[in-house]
């Protein structure tokens, strides 16, 4: 391993920027993840950093059973995210629909379908500290020599 | 009539402040918005359809996932209302206890709601003060009913799980602590001449105007209208319950309605605590055949259920006219126009708390 991957690694461990979407979810898992913003799990420790900007964010977090509303837009955004990239998909709703897939609703799940999902987080909703040992197992998953995992 | 129009400039679906995807798309002339309109249909997930011709028992469960953030009042309005059709008698301790749990769930979406605010408005401080405090209200919730977002805690005829002496000693104490801790922040944000410039005499929404919207809960309030539901519900007229109002009609004053629902909803646990009568948990009952529309007052305001069951307690029909699109209208045709900054009609938005998954469905 170079030099350069080791420095890339090093700072990669510390510095996750988030982006989260909700593609038709019950607000549940939403407000689990705003939980992880408090003091008390204080999510910033780990060096993640939490905002809604796909543009500069490491890692995308999925929330909701995807409606048809996000056909034209999930794809295109998480085409937008630099690579290194990956997605979480947090509650039952992105990876089986829950409660919401039933004849007569207005969803499609799983949200694998529509983008490549890395990690999955079940729970109707997840707690703060599952969520946060998702982002932190991806972490040393995807992002640890990226460079030599991609040749 | 031509309107002139520099920028058309939307906000969202995906967008820092907003927690949920809505857009917002105003029209703006250099920085004053001079016309807004809200575009909705990222969350419609057809709810309603999926719980027709279902049991009572799936429905209940069903009811909580509408919306996660007032998860109990679904539960507590839906049960209430087949409690109506069937003409179950809830035992009074029961009864107590609901008020104890619902009032502990309103207290954590105002601090959600707030903490929203003063994180728009860029007062991180206050905003994560705020969600430390909403974790002890969730242990709280946590301790009485076992789960912190979806409960279930409501049956009918009755609740799940008794309040021991032991809970009821924590939850006092956590009650005390919360209300020293929440005196501290109410006196900040009322107090912050920060705070002020941004939100005092920002997104007004006359009492004409509300009324026009039909407005309701803490965004009527804080326009001066007196409407609540909670004093028609038998259990809160015992307990002596008076709605908060005030009558600066602005952000703040939406803010601090809030705050003072919150202190209120901490008096009303206390008295139900005082007050809690012996007995039975449980009374038991069938579901029968029927049809009714009860309201419940739910942490955005008014939330309707019009029901029809039939022989074996199957929802035939079901409508569920949720708080937050009202007021939501009323943000796009009264709140918002006139904003003297784009930074002003995100803060605008998120101080009525639009919940858009209890909107869509």
């Amino acid at each position: 391993m170079s030099i350069l991957q080791a420095i890339k690694n090093k700072v990669r461990s510390r510095s996750i920027h988030v982006s989260y979407v909700d593609v038709g979810s019950c607000n549940g898992c939403d407000i689990e993840v705003l939980a992880c913003l408090a003091p008390r799990y204080d999510i910033e420790q780990y060096g993640i950093f939490v905002h809604n900007n796909p543009r500069e964010a490491d890692v995308l977090i999925v929330i909701g059973a995807y409606t048809h509303g996000w056909e034209e837009k999930l794809a295109p955004l998480w085409e937008k995210i630099p690579d290194p990239k990956a997605a979480i998909a947090i509650g039952n709703c992105p990876i089986s629909g829950c409660c919401f897939d039933r004849r007569g609703s207005y969803v499609d799940p799983p949200v694998s379908k529509h983008i490549p999902i890395a990690a999955e987080v079940p729970g109707c909703p997840p707690r703060p500290t599952e969520i946060l040992n998702a982002i932190l197992s991806v972490r040393d998953l995807v992002f640890a020599d990226w460079e030599v995992k991609r040749r | 009539m031509k309107r002139t129009v520099d920028v058309n400039i939307p906000l969202g679906p995906v967008h820092p402040c907003f927690k949920e995807p809505a857009r917002v798309k105003c029209e703006t002339k250099g920085e004053r918005v001079i016309a807004a309109e809200v575009e909705l249909g990222y969350m419609k997930k057809g709810i309603e359809r999926i719980m027709k011709g279902r049991p009572w028992q799936e429905v209940m469960f069903l009811a909580e996932r509408v919306c996660g953030i007032c998860s109990v009042i679904h539960n507590m309005v839906f049960i209430e209302a087949m409690e109506q059709i069937s003409g179950i008698a809830v035992p009074p301790r029961a009864a107590y206890l609901r008020v104890i749990v619902n009032e502990l769930d309103r207290m954590q979406s105002h601090l959600l709601a707030n903490f929203s605010y003063c994180y728009t408005i860029e007062h991180e401080t206050l905003a994560m003060y705020l969600l430390d405090c909403r974790e002890q209200v969730m242990d709280a919730l946590e301790r009485l009913t076992g789960a912190r977002v979806t409960c279930a805690y409501m049956i009918p005829g009755g609740v799940r799980c008794d309040i021991h002496a032991e809970d009821q000693v924590v939850l006092r104490e956590s009650l005390d602590r919360i209300e020293k801790e929440l005196h501290r922040y109410a006196s900040m944000f009322g107090n912050g001449p920060m705070i002020a410039l941004r939100s005092r005499g920002v997104g007004i929404l006359t009492p004409v105007a509300a009324r026009e919207a039909h407005v309701v809960g803490p965004t009527a309030r804080a326009s001066g209208i007196a409407e609540d539901r909670r004093i028609q519900h038998p259990t809160y007229k015992q307990l002596g319950f008076t709605p908060v109002v005030r009558y600066d009609c602005d952000n703040y004053a939406r803010i601090m309605v809030r705050f003072d629902e919150l202190f209120q909803s901490i008096r009303l646990i206390r008295a139900c605590l005082d007050g809690l009568p012996k007995g039975i948990i449980r009374g038991g009952g069938i579901c029968k055949a029927g049809e009714i529309r009860y309201s419940g007052e739910a942490p955005r305001g008014e939330l309707t259920y019009s029901i029809k069951t039939d022989e074996v307690g199957r929802v035939v029909e079901i409508q569920i006219q949720t708080p937050s699109i009202m007021n939501i209208e009323a943000c796009c045709h009264s709140m918002i126009i006139g904003a003297d900054s784009i930074a002003d009609v995100t803060a605008t938005f998120v101080s009525a708390d639009p919940c858009i998954a209890c909107t869509e469905r």
